[in-house]
């Protein structure tokens, strides 16, 4: 192979990259604005539960005991201020007890524990904070409550190392960055099919495997270096930076190959973008899996770019190395050498 | 000894069950203009085609400075430049910035971009992106795309189809300045006119086979009738047109009898035109 050629392709393909206004618009844009969102977004983890609270009864120590757990709790002077403060909103939980709470679990008596939540408090947390409560229940109590309870826990157990969400985003920032190049690869071959010019190149000393690299080392390029600039400037390469590397180059490739597939279908810029996004929002969904933990099943891992999320998200946010991210770097690694092969398959049929 | 650059034996190529080019045999020697003259789906680019290494012939051979087409694109193509039917230039790039990304892929390192441009015309155009060029512009600097790396046969498909008549005109002076260089031209074109003004040869192909090669003097002497035309006045006062076939026994007496008994007020003589005999031996026209 001629890499003077390919030298010569590559330079053309980056200027008209950017002489493409659209693509150089949403390539900037794009980066510019997860970088933004980045430090917009909290930065911390807020693990405090605020809960109004009406006890008379309850023991001495139990606040403290509870605010060590993460716990404030605001004192209501009777039941109906509680009642009259949650409904105002000044905190989303109020629980109000018996003042003889004590004596009847003591004699093994249940009691009836109030619980009031704020109009706008989500359906779905209202068990949570009733486990809550169960627990609280118990600590006054000093022995297991009459109810059995089992808990799960779904996803990476991060108990005591919870990930602020802009942390939680960033990986998936990054592999956004990674497929939106798939459109803009895609409509530089497109063009060049559509243009003809892809035959004006071929009756030079230019050989197929040399416009295939030209292109695949532009493709493979545009992206790394975008999605290494963004996780530089977010401080995503902190941890493990090199593991990370490794899996942005992977998945660089497979946007590549990707973007070859796109533009074998695809007859001009509007039809990549059709196919594109299409391809993006599919290779999207595994990030659901780091965004929600235990919403997904299995199946989702049969998508090339939950093992380019995954070790990205675990890298960077839990430090894993390369033993635990080695089986998901080989699996991305076959996927993107896969989908680079079959790229080049379906294109060159289009070249001819 | 003339040496080859172009040679064809039985060259053939079928899109499916269509046969585009049928077992066609010519050659074409260095430094000569060769007329490929045909309608539209003759198999005109289709033998461009093989001949550049685009597409792969399904019989015969072919070879171009004496290398096998099918065999050694690559090589024929470093020695080759050229100009498409349609036009395939990289829009958002300028003139110049085509010709130098041609120039490099090429490997030539000297050539003067200005002077390339200058020879079809556009010159001082040349740092404008080429999607604000009309479409003269863009078949000129695609010839001038052709030119980078100075080729020793130039293939010119339909180079002035459509084109304004300066445009025209600064593609057919480039033409004749690279026979003078010493290239070959294979020369396709729907215009007969400017096949007979620029080649020395020309071939007819006709579905896909050549019907006829030889020099545009050559056959007209074979094809076509030379005439005289005259217009004479009638005793109404209105002019009347005459005409007598030249090159038989009987023109002498016919030329005399015409002035003995006519009064000739206008005389001129006519030659077959290429399209005339193409039309004679195809029983077709060329659109």
């Amino acid at each position: 192979m001629d890499w003077r050629i390919v030298r010569t392709l590559v330079v053309k393909d980056v200027t008209l990259y950017f002489r493409n206004r659209f693509f150089a618009f949403i390539t900037i844009l794009a980066l510019v604005a997860y970088a933004v969102m980045y430090f917009l977004m909290p930065n911390a983890v807020d693990e405090e539960i605020e809960i109004g609270l009406y006890a008379p009864g309850m023991p001495s120590g139990f606040t403290a005991q509870l605010q060590e757990e993460g716990v404030i709790l605001r004192a209501a002077a009777s039941e109906e201020a509680l009642k009259e403060a949650v409904g105002a909103g000044e905190y989303p939980v109020g629980v109000a007890f018996s003042a003889d709470i004590l004596e009847k679990l003591a004699a093994g008596q249940k009691d009836q524990v109030r619980i009031y939540f704020s109009p706008n408090f989500p359906d779905e947390l209202k068990d949570a904070y009733a486990i809550v409560f169960e627990e609280i229940a118990f600590m006054l109590a000093g022995r297991p409550l009459n109810i059995e309870a089992s808990g799960e826990v779904l996803g990476i157990d991060t108990a005591g190392a919870q990930i602020p969400p802009r942390d939680r985003m960033l990986p998936l920032f990054a592999v956004f960055v990674l497929l939106m190049e798939t459109l803009g690869l895609a409509s530089l071959i497109s063009s060049e099919i559509e243009g003809r010019t892809i035959g004006a190149l071929l009756i030079t000393p230019m050989r197929v495997e040399g416009l295939f690299a030209g292109k695949g080392i532009t493709g493979v390029g545009l992206a790394f270096v975008q999605a290494v600039i963004l996780m530089t400037v977010t401080g995503g390469l902190d941890r493990e930076p090199v593991l990370i590397l490794a899996a942005l180059l992977l998945g660089a490739l497979l946007s590549t190959g990707i973007a070859f597939m796109i533009a074998s279908v695809a007859r001009d810029m509007l039809s990549v973008i059709g196919w594109g996004v299409l391809a993006i929002v599919a290779l999207s969904v595994p990030a659901l899996s780091v965004l929600l933990p235990g919403t997904i099943s299995d199946w989702i891992k049969v998508i090339p770019s939950y093992y380019l999320v995954d070790t990205v998200h675990r890298a960077a946010n839990f430090g894993i190395g390369w033993g635990e991210a080695g089986q998901n770097l080989l699996i991305l690694l076959a996927f993107a050498l896969a989908f680079l092969w079959l790229g080049v398959i379906v294109l060159r049929r289009k070249f001819r | 000894m003339t040496q080859k650059a172009i040679v064809t034996e039985a060259l053939t190529y079928r899109y499916g069950q269509l046969t585009a080019v049928d077992h066609i045999s010519f050659d074409v020697a260095e430094g000569e203009i060769l007329g490929f003259l045909g309608p539209n789906g003759a198999g005109k680019s289709t033998t461009i085609k093989m001949l550049t290494g685009q597409l792969v012939p399904k019989e015969g051979r072919a070879t171009v400075l004496g290398l096998d087409v099918a065999k050694a694109s690559k090589k024929i193509q470093a020695q080759i430049g050229v100009s498409f039917e349609t036009t395939n230039l990289y829009e958002q790039m300028s003139a110049e910035e085509n010709l130098k990304l041609f120039a490099r892929l090429f490997g030539v390192k000297d050539v003067d971009i200005s002077a390339l441009l200058q020879r079809v015309g556009l010159d001082g155009r040349g740092r404008e992106r080429v999607e604000s060029y009309s479409k003269g512009m863009k078949q000129r600097l695609m010839v001038a795309r052709a030119l980078v790396n100075r080729p020793r046969v130039l293939f010119l498909d339909e180079p002035t189809e459509g084109l304004d008549p300066t445009s025209a005109q600064a593609i057919r002076s480039v033409i004749l300045e690279e026979r003078e260089r010493g290239a070959t031209v294979f020369l396709t074109t729907h215009d007969m006119l400017e096949a007979d003004k620029l080649s020395d040869r020309v071939a007819f192909i006709n579905q896909g086979q050549i019907v006829a090669l030889d020099t545009p003097h050559a056959l007209k002497q074979q094809y076509g009738k030379r005439a005289l035309k005259a217009q004479v006045a009638s005793a109404a006062g209105s002019l009347e047109t005459r005409e007598i076939i030249l090159d038989r026994p009987e023109t002498s007496q016919a030329v005399r009898e015409l002035f003995d008994r006519e009064q000739v007020v206008t005389v001129h003589s006519e030659e077959a035109s290429l399209e005339d005999i193409f039309i004679r031996i195809t029983g077709r026209g060329l659109a």
